[in-house]
């Protein structure tokens, strides 16, 4: 009895066929896991943000340079940024808005880079969601030098699907 | 033979066969997780990450012992594997002649890389 039970283990077609099972899952599993690619979007996207958040105000204390009247044509060399689009895409995959405002006074609004993206928001409850651009938004206070505190809204966007999803 | 004997011979082999068994499927998990591939796109997409939130000024050493095995098994290079291209701010990885990854970067500053030790690659962040 007991040695039937021993060969059993041994030979069992039952048995073999779990262990194919097992490895197969396993096997798909590890492959799944493996070929997609490392989604770093939304990490890009905050990071974006700290950038232009640190460009207008540093320490909390608002930048001058916002209020010399260029700082919307010269964004880009202001904050040290480049949205240059990478070959594998056809269009700027990036995109900023940048909201400044005194109580209910808007003293710059504007946005930088692929205005298309902005259809992405908003839309985080769908099914097919990672295909989607990552937007993160931020709002925070910061006082100018004349003691006025200003409200700071930003939104960025980060596409690059091709790259982060499969 | 007795009957003992044999129970434990039965039982030696199924252990064996499962050990196999465990052994090819951590094999295989290990071998995915550490392939070319995988790790060109892993130290790519990290080192853009890296110099997206770097300030000017800043040094940076980059623990890259994975990428040093890879690229001597694949008789490559160790100080070639990573070039950053400042013109087009882009991150080129590559482990292997035939294989590379490439992730851009936002943050316009410029980038030089050097290996000081086997298995470490230095970034220094200057203004552009």
């Amino acid at each position: 009895m007991i040695n039937k039970k021993g060969a059993e283990k041994v030979l069992s077609v039952y048995w073999f066929a779990i262990i194919v099972l097992v490895a197969t899952g396993i096997f798909i599993m590890v492959y799944n896991f493996y070929n997609y690619p490392y989604d770093v979007r939304e990490i890009e996207a905050n990071i974006l943000l700290n950038n232009v958040a640190d460009c207008v105000s540093r320490g909390g204390i608002i930048n001058s340079e916002i209020f010399s009247g260029n700082f919307e044509n010269d964004f880009f060399s202001i904050c040290r940024l480049n949205f240059s689009a990478e070959e594998t895409f056809e269009e700027t995959q990036y995109y900023v808005s940048l909201n400044l405002s005194n109580a209910s006074l808007i003293i710059l609004d504007f946005e930088k880079g692929n205005k298309n993206l902005i259809s992405s928001c908003g839309l985080e409850k769908d099914v097919e969601k990672n295909n989607l651009a990552k937007c993160v938004q931020r709002e925070f206070y910061s006082v100018g030098s004349n003691s006025q505190s200003y409200l700071i809204k930003i939104l960025t966007i980060v596409r690059k699907t091709e790259k982060n999803v499969n | 033979m007795n009957s003992k004997a044999t129970i434990l011979l039965e039982n030696i082999i199924f252990i064996v066969l499962n050990l196999i068994f465990l052994g090819i499927l951590i094999l295989f998990i290990a071998k995915q997780g550490s392939g070319a591939i995988v790790l060109e796109q892993n130290y790519a997409k990290q080192i853009a990450l890296l110099i997206d939130s770097a300030k000017p000024g800043a040094i940076m050493e980059l623990n890259m012992e994975k990428a040093y095995e890879v690229s001597l098994k694949n008789k490559y290079a160790f100080d070639k594997v990573v070039e950053v291209d400042n013109e087009n701010n882009l991150v080129r990885v590559k482990l292997s002649p035939d294989s590379e990854y490439v992730y851009s970067f936002f943050n316009e500053v410029f980038v030089t890389d050097f290996t000081n030790k086997n298995g470490y690659y230095v970034f220094t962040i200057s203004k552009q």
